[in-house]
């Protein structure tokens, strides 16, 4: 009875141990439950956005489209650069029966020389083998008739840029190359490519292909057209920018700048020796690069803007203009020059060993006379000089639409101080005066003051782009009493000065001859006749002028790297210029 | 004579209707939402399991107490032959070729594992079961299908054995104090375990505890299932609309990944419902066991609810990433037949507990 009573109670207790303990798991079961939820929970509500994102970038692959590039057109409506649609035959790698199926097919519809043999037997083993590059019109049609037959093959259109003016314009223009990165964009790297970089090159577009784990493409999401780049219209006349060009292709190293003064328009601008703007722009071998570089006449510099040289008896203009506003002189007031001019133990010749005698202001600008300059000059300081040598643009920028413009070099006694550390000398002033020394200027900005003097008004602006409307035509007029001497003495220059030789028409030109010195010169060395000097040694030959005379609007510029004397050399392709631009001219008003 | 459908399993089939209802949805999803083929197979499957289940409802209930030892030997049996016979799948010897389909006796084995620790400790009596020594037969019964399952490899079903085995020890009167010191103890040696794992088994795990160790490797997989998991937010992106699986990136996104594949679809409310549903099931399982007065039948019951929702913790939180990737299918929802035929016969031996729940004692059948 007792031993039954407890074997009951036992088994009570066991049935309530039994009961408890599955209550323990049950509870455990609940709470691991619980956990899940908890953790779900996290990874789909509070993370969501960030494995959504993931999960996106997973799937979604963003496949660009690429921009067309702008073209760039002359003024008469020439397209200086464009695009060509390039096709070319791609085929993925492959087993060895289908390549040798396919090759048969596309050599029935195309001849693959025995280069295209080798360079496809090479790139076997790509993820894509380019059969042929640049197929032409028919051969892209058969191929496209034929390419349902073909196993993996496809054809591919491209945009190359092309330079039709391939030299005539190749400063001014410039080049384009493959930015480099994984997408063939084009990136302007001199010139206008450069500098309106980001108005020629569009927007890219792309398309939104859904991949899965394996990169295959399964179907397109969505796609946003690219945006082409803006056409530019330069203010270059291709005819003149051609006639130039072939007038400078005559000499070693020259450039020469057009201005149409009446809107600040540049309708040539030519530097010579110019480079092969298809070339540089497609792929080049490192031979063909290397002679590039290595040409000691640096073809790629455009010597219009990015080269200074010493202006020489151009500058003198600036000289007088700020004597006669200083009132230094009169126009009568005469100095005597005698071939030379002595300071301190050391004599500064004029160009004329033999002296001009007496001259005055109209004199002295007719033969650049030195001796009066290094007077004036003396007279006037340097910190006179500079003052209006800045208001007539020198050490300043122009502000053409070409990259990396040269200031050229304005010294001053502040300038001296700092990169020589010795103090200004009085000499150089009058070497100053006569546009040699340290004074450096580029052609553009030569171009640029007699735009200065003809419009009468400081602020003149050369432009390459039509329609720039942000280019502002504020007055700023020079002073009319001292300018109207200059330009009578500029008038002279042509008529019975250094230029009559070469420079008298019958529209009249007015200008100013220059020869700047690139070397001192040897006693030697005096009196020889150009030809018998090196070729490096020789003087810059100069050239600037302005027609016609009775209402100014042309500007013509002409610099010819040691080409000799600025009468000589320069003025007769300058004459040549202004020939043809009012022949055309008379063509147009009639 | 038995009801054709017993009353008390109302519950229970509303339950499975609705998750065979999900796992058909989910495996025509991961298949790439055509019926032909794999979908149609497991539509059979699932067919073919409810008749079995219904079978095991219908059969005397003391068949599987009389002959709980004989099915554990046959289990063992197979075992040791897929070890010396077995067909090589995916690097292990998991399969048997049975004619006409080839199956895993891994899951038989942890059904008849339940039944035969029942069975030792229904008969055992309340003294007993307070011994240490009782519980060596049990341990045993354990630990040589966990030792053969681990040699094919199959790490996770090793450990799954063993977990069943100990909350069913556990739950049947292990002294409590022993049973902590062993589980702290284990806790202690698991870093020498480390040693008899194979390669991959160990970069497994230490993918697990550095998911960054490898993300293009086996990183690869768990990442991907948690982006997948992630990106369903609250609705899901919809039914036939996810990302991952449609486009590859899920690995297994129809047998041990099938969650993840529901758990983008549906949301975090269509997870949440798979969870509860399973849940629930479990639930059931313990109030048949609970109510149950049959020992053998109350012990088996407490042991299939613990078999049912430890495949569901470690398959889900495998695919979220909580625990190392095992091959652990997620009952009824994975693709593959196996375990479906286990987790069915579970439910239709709950049911034929649950209808005779009030038989206090199996009568003899074979003594």
């Amino acid at each position: 009875m007792t031993a039954g009573y407890i074997n009951v109670f036992k088994q009570q207790s066991v049935r309530d141990d039994l009961k408890f303990r599955s209550k323990i798991i049950f509870g455990t079961i609940t709470l691991l439950s619980f956990l899940l939820v908890l953790n779900l929970y996290r990874l789909q509500i509070s993370n969501a956005e960030k494995y959504t994102l993931m999960s996106n970038k997973n799937r979604i692959r963003l496949i660009p489209i690429l921009p067309k590039r702008g073209r760039i057109l002359t003024a008469d409506g020439k397209a200086v650069a464009h695009n060509i649609c390039q096709h070319k035959l791609l085929m993925e790698r492959c087993s060895e029966d289908v390549f040798r199926e396919n090759m048969k097919i596309i050599c029935e519809c195309i001849r693959l020389e025995k280069d295209d043999q080798q360079k496809i037997d090479e790139s076997k083993k790509s993820p894509f083998i380019v059969i042929k590059d640049k197929l032409s019109w028919e051969e892209y049609a058969k191929l496209s008739m034929n390419l349902f037959k073909l196993n993996g093959v496809s054809l591919e259109s491209i945009h190359v840029r092309n330079y039709p003016m391939t030299f005539e314009c190749s400063h001014v223009v410039g080049h384009t190359k493959n930015n480099g990165h994984n997408l063939p964009i084009l990136e302007g790297k001199t010139g206008i490519e450069a500098y309106l970089n980001d108005k020629l090159i569009g927007e890219s577009g792309n398309t939104q292909v859904e991949v899965n784990a394996q990169g295959k493409r399964i179907r397109i999401i969505d796609s946003e057209e690219p945006v082409a780049g803006m056409d530019v219209v330069l203010t270059i006349d291709s005819r003149l920018q051609k006639y130039v060009y072939d007038l400078l292709a005559q000499e070693r190293a020259a450039t020469a700048v057009v201005l149409d003064i009446s809107n600040g328009e540049i309708l040539a601008m030519v530097s010579f020796p110019a480079f092969n703007a298809n070339l540089i722009s497609a792929k080049m071998t490192q031979a063909q690069w290397q002679s590039v570089i290595q040409d000691p006449l640096f073809p790629l510099l455009n010597r219009a803007v990015n080269c200074s040289y010493p202006p020489g008896s151009i500058f003198k203009i600036v000289v007088a203009f700020a004597a006669l506003e200083e009132k230094i002189i009169t126009p009568q007031d005469k100095i005597f020059c005698g071939g030379g001019i002595k300071v301190d133990d050391t004599v500064f010749h004029c160009w004329n060993r033999g002296g001009h005698g007496h001259v005055n202001l109209f004199e002295a600008l007719r033969f650049s006379c030195d001796c009066y300059f290094f007077e004036v000059s003396r007279k006037l300081g340097i910190d006179n000089i500079v003052k209006y040598a800045k208001r007539f643009g020198f050490g300043e920028e122009t502000g053409v639409e070409l990259p990396s413009e040269h200031v050229g070099l304005l010294p001053t006694k502040k300038w001296k101080f700092l990169s020589y550390g010795t103090h200004w000398k009085p000499y150089e002033t009058m070497i100053a005066g006569i546009g040699q020394g340290a004074l450096l200027a580029t052609l553009l900005q030569l171009a640029v003051m007699f735009g200065k003097i003809y419009t009468r008004n400081y602020e003149f602006i050369p432009t390459l782009v039509r329609d720039q409307g942000k280019k502002s035509r504020r007055a700023n007029p020079i002073s009319e009493q001292s300018l109207n001497i200059i330009i009578e003495a500029l008038r002279q220059v042509c008529s019975c000065g250094t230029a009559a030789g070469s420079c008298r028409t019958t529209y009249g030109i007015s200008g100013k001859t220059g020869s700047s010195q690139v070397s001192k010169i040897q006693p030697t060395e005096v009196g020889r006749s150009p030809q018998n000097i090196p070729w490096k040694l020789r003087d810059h030959a100069i050239f600037v002028g302005c027609a016609p005379n009775e209402h100014p609007r042309y500007v013509v510029a002409v610099l010819v790297e040691h080409g000799g004397g600025g009468a000589a050399v320069a003025a007769p392709i300058a004459r040549k210029i202004f020939d043809r631009i009012m022949e055309n001219e008379k063509i147009v008003s009639q | 004579m038995k009801k054709l459908f017993p009353n008390e399993c109302r519950i229970l089939f509303t339950l499975l209707f609705v998750l065979l209802i999900i796992s058909l949805c989910g495996q025509y999803s991961a298949f790439g939402g055509q019926w032909r083929g794999p979908v149609l197979r497991h539509l059979l499957r699932i067919f073919a399991s409810l008749a079995i289940m219904w079978g095991v409802y219908i059969m005397d209930f003391r068949i599987w107490n009389n002959f709980a030892y004989l099915f554990y030997i046959l289990a063992i049996l197979s075992l040791i032959i897929v070890d010396l016979l077995g067909i090589i799948k995916f690097g292990a010897q998991r399969w048997i070729d049975v004619y006409f389909f080839t199956f895993q006796p891994s899951e038989p084995m942890k059904l008849t594992l339940i039944l035969a620790l029942a069975r030792y400790y229904s008969m055992l009596s309340p003294i007993e079961v307070n011994q240490l020594r009782s519980h060596a037969w049990p341990i045993f019964m354990t630990f040589i299908p966990a030792a053969l399952v681990f040699r094919q490899p199959d790490l996770g079903t090793a450990v799954l054995l063993i977990i069943i085995g100990c909350s069913m020890m556990f739950l049947s009167g292990f002294p409590l104090k022993i049973f902590l010191i062993t589980i702290g103890s284990c806790v202690v040696l698991c870093p020498l375990g480390w040693f008899c794992l194979r390669n991959y088994q160990k970069n497994r795990i230490l993918t697990f505890l550095d998911p960054n160790r490898d993300p293009l490797g086996m990183g690869y997989h768990i990442l991907q299932s948690k982006i997948a998991i992630g990106s369903g937010h609250l609705f899901g992106r919809g039914f036939l609309q996810g990302t991952q699986g449609k486009l590859n990136f899920l690995p297994e996104k129809n047998t041990d990944f099938i969650f993840t594949t529901i758990a983008e679809e549906f949301g975090f409310l269509g997870a949440l419902l798979v969870i509860f549903l399973f849940f629930c099931i479990c639930c059931y399982f313990f109030w048949v066991a609970d109510e149950s007065r049959f020992k053998f039948a109350k012990v088996t019951c407490y042991g299939l609810g613990i078999f049912m929702f430890i495949h569901v913790f470690v398959n889900v939180s495998m695919v979220m990433g909580l625990l190392p990737v095992v091959g652990i299918p997620l009952p009824f929802l994975s693709y593959g037949g196996s375990s479906m035929i286990s987790f069915m016969i579970s439910c239709g031996l709950v049911m034929a507990a649950s209808a005779r729940k009030h038989h206090q004692q199996s009568p003899p059948f074979f003594q």
